[in-house]
C-alpha cells in the first residue's frame, strides 16, 4: 500500500517536472532527477542517460542563461579522457522544459563518489603527503598538461570541485569548468592576488599559472583537511595575501612535511614569473628536489598613508583601497599627498615622478576635466600596482574578462555604459602600456581593443556595443529577440533559426535583422563584411534591405540550407521598397510575378539575384531618364504651343498674310503663263 | 585728350546700300519708259490698287501689295499681251483704258486679291489652332503613357548634373 502511494507520488512529481530534455537526440536529461551533490554554484545537475548506452553513468549541468558559458573550452574538452578531469561527454543547447527555453547543457561522466569537500567551511578527510602526490598531484599535472596542450585553462580548481570518481576513493578528478565564465565560481582564496582583485565575472581566462596557483591552494586544503582561512572573508583574505604573501596566509603556522612545503611555496608564489610551472611540478613529482622559493614581499613604507581612517603601508594595499573608494581617492592624489608619500615614505622616486607627471597632465587638460581626472586615477592605480586588474570607477577587470562582464550585463539588461566608456577612453591601453612587457599577445590584445573602440564609434546596425559583445565573446549565442529562445552560436545556425522564427511570426513588417543579428554576423563572419553592414543603415530602405538580402544570400550559399521558405517569405513580404526601386511598372509587375516562385523555393540566393540585377537596374535607370526627358520635352512643347497669346496671334497673322501673298503671286504667275500660252498658240 | 569716336557700325551702311539699289532700279525703269511708254501707261493706270495697297498698309507684315499685286497683274496681263503683240502705241494703250474692260478686270481682280488677303489669316489661324490642338492632345497622350509606364515620378525634372 505504502509502495503504491510512493509510486503515485513519484509519478506526480515527474508530471509536475514536465518532460525530460533531450540533447542532440541522444542524451535524455531527467528534469525530475536533480543531483544536488553534483550541482555547481551556478549550474544545476540532473541525471542523464545515453540512449545508446543506458548503463553509462552520466549527469548533466544546465547553464544559467544569463551567464556566458565557455563554449570554446567545451569544444576543446569534448571527449577528452585526461586522468584528472571528469570526461565531458557532450554539450549543446537543449530545450529545457522546466525553464521552457533553450539552455546550454553539458553532459559529464558521473562520479561514483562525493566531492572532496562539501563546502568551504566543512571539515574533510585529510589526504596525507604520500597519497596526495598519487591521488591529486599526478592527475592534476596530467590534466593541466592536457589543457595547456589544447590552449585552454581550467579556472575552477578547488576542493569543492574535486570528485572521487570511484567507490574506493582512489581516483580524484576535477569537475566542471565550462558552465560559467572563467573563475566565476572560484572563491577568491583560490585565485591569485591579481585575479582575486577582479570582479568574479571579469577574471578572464588567465593562464596555466593561475591554474597552478589554484592547485597549490587546493593542496593546502587537502593536506590540512580544512579551510585554513575559513574565519576570514574574501576581503580579509586578499588583504592578508597582500601583506603576508599567499603561502604565509594559507599555511601560517601549520606543520607540513618538507617536500610539501617546497611544492606549496613554488605553487603559491605571488610573483607569476617565479611561480612553478608545470615542468617544475613534473620534475618535483619525479623526485628532483628544488630549493624552496623565498617569497619576497613588497617593500613596506616607513610611514603609513592615511586614507579613509586607516594607514596603508603597501602600495598594492593602498591601490585596492583607493580603487574601492574612487571618488574619495581623487583629492589626495590631486593634492600631491600620494606623490609625497611615495617619494619620502616608500622612497620610490620613479613611481613618485610617474604619479606627479600623470597628475600634472590631468590638471592641464583643457576639455572634459572629469574624464581626465578619472583617467589620472586609473593610471595612478596602475602605477601603484601594475599587475592588478584594470580598475576604473569601481569596475575591476582583467583585460580578457571584460568580454564576459559585458555579456553578463547585457544578458541581465544591466547598464553597460561604464564598459563602453572604458573602451572609448582607451583604459585597457593604459593598462597594457603599464605592463611594459613585449609579449606578442599584448599588442594583439591592444589592437583588439582599438578595433572595439572603432566599432563603438559607429552607431549603425552591426556596430556599437552589440558588436563589441560578440567580438569579445566568440562563443556567445546571438541575443536577438527575433530568435526567441533559440540558441545560435555559429553563423551557420543563424538562418535556420531565423527561418524557424519566421514560421512562427505573424508580423512580417519588421526586418528579420536587428542590432544583435547584424553585430553577430559582423563578428562571426570570416571575411570583413563591415561595408555591407554599413549599408544596412542606409536611409534608403530599399538599399538597406538589399544589403541584408545580400548577406543572407551569401550565408545561405556558403553555409546552407538550400531551402528557407519561411525566411524567404519574410524577405518577400519586405521586398516592396526594393521592387519599387525599379521605375518601370512593367519591370515591377515582372518582379512581383517572379518573387513568389522563389519564395516557395526558399532560395534567398535566387531572390537576391532577381532583385539585384545590375544590367536591368542600369537599363531601368537609363530608360527612366530618357522617359523623364521625353516628358519634359512634351511639356515644353505644350507650353510653347499654349505660349503668349499675343505673340501667337502675331505669328498667325504673319503666316496668314504670307500665305495670301504667296497665293496672290502664284495666281499672277499662273495667269501670265496661261496668257503666254494662249497668245503663242 | 579725348578719344576718337568709334567708327559707325555696318548697319547704317547696309541701309544706305539698299537705298542706292532702289535708286539704281528707278533710274533703269525711268530709262526704259521712252521705249515702253504704252506699257507704262497701262500699268500706271491699272496697277494703282497695288500701289495703294503698298502705301496704305502699316506694320511689320506688309504683304498686301504682293497678294493684291499678283491678282491685279493677272487682271491686266491679257491686255498687256494684246498690246505687246498688237499695236504697241500710246494711243492704243489709251484706247484700251478708255474701253473700261481693262480697268474693270484689273480693279476687279485687285478686289478679289484684297478679299483673299483679308480672308486668308483667319483661315490659317483656324487651321493652325486645329493642328496645334491635335499636337497638344498627342503630346498629352504620350505623357499619360509615360506616366502609366514609369509612374508619377517621371513628371519630376531630372536634377542638373
Amino acid at each position: 500500500m505504502a509502495d503504491a502511494a510512493a509510486e503515485v507520488m513519484v509519478q506526480e512529481e515527474r508530471q509536475a517536472a514536465g518532460p525530460p530534455g533531450v540533447l542532440r537526440d541522444r542524451f535524455i536529461i531527467r528534469s525530475n532527477q536533480p543531483l544536488a551533490h553534483l550541482s555547481a554554484p551556478n549550474a544545476e545537475a540532473f541525471s542523464a542517460e545515453d540512449k545508446r548506452d543506458p548503463s553509462r553513468k552520466l549527469y548533466a549541468l544546465i547553464c544559467r542563461p544569463e551567464l556566458p558559458p565557455r563554449v570554446n573550452v567545451m569544444r576543446a574538452l569534448k571527449g577528452v579522457g585526461a586522468a584528472g578531469l571528469q570526461q565531458l561527454v557532450e554539450w549543446g543547447p537543449m530545450v529545457w522544459p522546466p525553464l521552457g527555453r533553450q539552455c546550454m547543457t553539458v553532459v559529464y561522466e558521473r562520479p561514483a563518489g562525493e566531492r572532496a569537500m562539501a563546502h568551504l567551511k566543512a571539515e574533510m578527510r585529510r589526504i596525507d603527503e604520500f597519497d596526495i602526490t598519487r591521488k591529486v598531484i599526478e592527475p592534476a599535472v596530467l590534466a593541466i598538461k592536457e589543457l595547456t596542450a589544447r590552449g585552454i585553462t581550467h579556472r575552477a580548481i578547488r576542493p569543492t570541485n574535486l570528485y572521487y570518481m570511484d567507490d574506493k576513493g582512489e581516483r580524484l578528478a576535477f569537475g566542471d569548468c565550462v558552465t560559467v565564465p572563467p573563475a566565476f565560481d572560484q572563491p577568491s582564496v583560490f585565485e591569485t592576488i591579481e585575479s582575486g582583485m577582479a570582479m568574479p565575472i571579469a577574471r578572464g581566462g588567465g593562464t596555466f599559472a593561475d591554474d597552478l596557483y589554484s592547485l597549490g591552494v587546493t593542496l593546502v586544503f587537502l593536506l590540512l583537511g580544512r579551510n585554513p582561512v575559513a574565519h576570514l572573508d574574501d576581503e580579509a583574505v586578499l588583504r592578508a595575501k597582500i601583506q603576508q604573501g599567499s603561502y604565509s596566509t594559507l599555511v601560517g603556522d601549520a606543520r607540513l612535511p618538507l617536500p610539501m612545503i617546497e611544492v606549496l611555496r613554488g605553487l603559491l608564489c605571488d610573483d607569476e614569473t617565479q611561480r612553478w610551472d608545470i615542468e617544475s611540478l613534473d620534475l618535483w613529482r619525479q623526485g628532483r628536489r628544488l630549493s624552496p622559493l623565498q617569497t619576497r614581499g613588497e617593500k613596506r613604507a616607513a610611514r603609513g598613508f592615511p586614507f579613509q581612517g586607516k594607514e596603508y603601508f603597501h602600495c598594492r594595499e593602498l591601490a585596492v583601497a583607493m580603487a574601492r573608494n574612487w571618488e574619495l581617492a581623487i583629492p589626495p592624489v590631486l593634492e600631491g599627498k600620494l606623490e609625497l608619500w611615495l617619494r619620502r615614505a616608500v622612497e620610490d622616486k620613479e613611481r613618485a615622478q610617474a604619479v606627479s607627471d600623470v597628475v600634472r597632465n590631468a590638471l592641464s587638460a583643457i576639455s572634459d576635466k572629469r574624464a581626465a581626472i578619472d583617467l589620472m586615477l586609473c593610471k595612478t592605480l596602475t602605477i601603484l600596482d601594475r599587475s592588478a586588474p584594470i580598475r576604473y570607477k569601481g569596475f575591476h577587470a582583467m583585460p580578457d574578462g571584460i568580454g564576459s562582464a559585458l555579456a553578463a550585463l547585457v544578458a541581465q539588461q544591466g547598464d553597460t555604459r561604464l564598459i563602453i566608456e572604458m573602451i572609448l577612453r582607451e583604459v585597457p591601453k593604459l593598462w597594457f602600456e603599464a605592463q611594459g612587457d613585449a609579449r606578442p599577445d599584448t599588442s594583439m590584445r591592444e589592437s583588439n581593443f582599438r578595433e572595439l573602440r572603432g566599432y563603438l564609434s559607429q552607431t549603425g546596425m552591426g556596430f556599437g556595443v552589440e558588436r563589441c559583445l560578440y567580438e569579445m565573446n566568440d562563443a556567445l549565442p546571438c541575443q536577438s529577440s527575433l530568435l526567441g529562445e533559440q540558441y545560435v552560436v555559429d553563423l551557420k545556425e543563424l538562418l535556420p533559426a531565423l527561418n524557424e522564427a519566421a514560421a512562427k511570426r505573424e508580423d512580417l513588417k519588421a526586418w528579420p535583422c536587428d542590432r544583435h543579428v547584424a553585430a553577430f554576423m559582423g563578428a562571426r563572419a570570416r571575411s570583413d563584411i563591415d561595408r555591407n553592414l554599413l549599408s544596412l543603415s542606409d536611409p534608403d530602405a530599399g538599399k538597406g534591405l538589399m544589403a541584408l538580402i545580400n548577406l543572407f544570400a551569401v550565408y545561405q550559399y556558403r553555409l546552407g540550407p538550400e531551402s528557407l521558405p519561411s525566411l524567404a517569405g519574410w524577405i518577400g513580404a519586405l521586398a516592396e521598397p526594393v521592387v519599387n526601386a525599379y521605375h518601370s511598372r512593367e519591370q515591377r509587375k515582372e518582379l512581383a510575378k517572379e518573387l513568389p516562385k522563389m519564395v516557395r523555393r526558399g532560395s534567398l540566393v535566387e531572390i537576391y539575384t532577381l532583385l539585384d540585377n545590375p544590367n536591368a537596374r542600369q537599363k531601368d535607370q537609363t530608360e527612366f531618364a530618357w522617359a523623364q526627358a521625353q516628358y519634359q520635352a512634351a511639356e515644353e512643347e505644350i507650353r510653347r504651343i499654349h505660349g503668349d497669346e499675343e505673340e501667337r496671334e502675331r505669328g498667325v497673322d504673319r503666316i496668314g498674310k504670307q500665305t495670301a501673298a504667296v497665293v496672290g503671286i502664284i495666281i499672277g504667275m499662273v495667269t501670265t503663263t496661261i496668257v503666254v500660252i494662249m497668245t503663242v498658240w | 585728350m579725348a578719344k576718337r569716336p568709334a567708327k559707325p557700325s555696318a548697319a547704317p551702311a547696309k541701309g544706305k546700300d539698299a537705298g542706292v539699289n532702289k535708286v539704281v532700279l528707278l533710274v533703269i525703269a525711268a530709262a526704259l519708259v521712252p521705249f515702253s511708254l504704252p506699257t507704262v501707261t497701262i500699268l500706271a493706270a491699272t496697277m494703282l490698287p497695288t500701289l495703294g495697297a503698298y502705301f496704305s498698309e502699316r506694320g511689320s507684315n506688309r504683304y498686301a501689295w504682293l497678294c493684291i499685286g499678283g491678282l491685279n497683274f493677272s487682271g491686266v496681263v491679257p491686255y498687256l499681251f494684246s498690246l505687246w503683240f498688237g499695236v504697241h502705241t500710246v494711243d492704243e494703250a489709251l484706247r484700251l483704258l478708255s474701253e473700261g474692260n481693262v480697268l474693270l478686270w484689273s480693279y476687279g481682280a485687285s478686289a478679289v486679291g484684297w478679299m483673299l488677303y483679308k480672308a486668308t489669316p483667319p483661315v490659317v489661324s483656324a487651321w493652325l489652332t486645329m493642328t496645334n490642338q491635335h499636337r497638344v492632345s498627342g503630346l498629352k497622350a504620350a505623357q499619360r503613357k509615360l506616366v502609366e509606364e514609369w509612374g508619377e515620378e517621371v513628371v519630376r525634372k531630372t536634377p542638373a548634373a
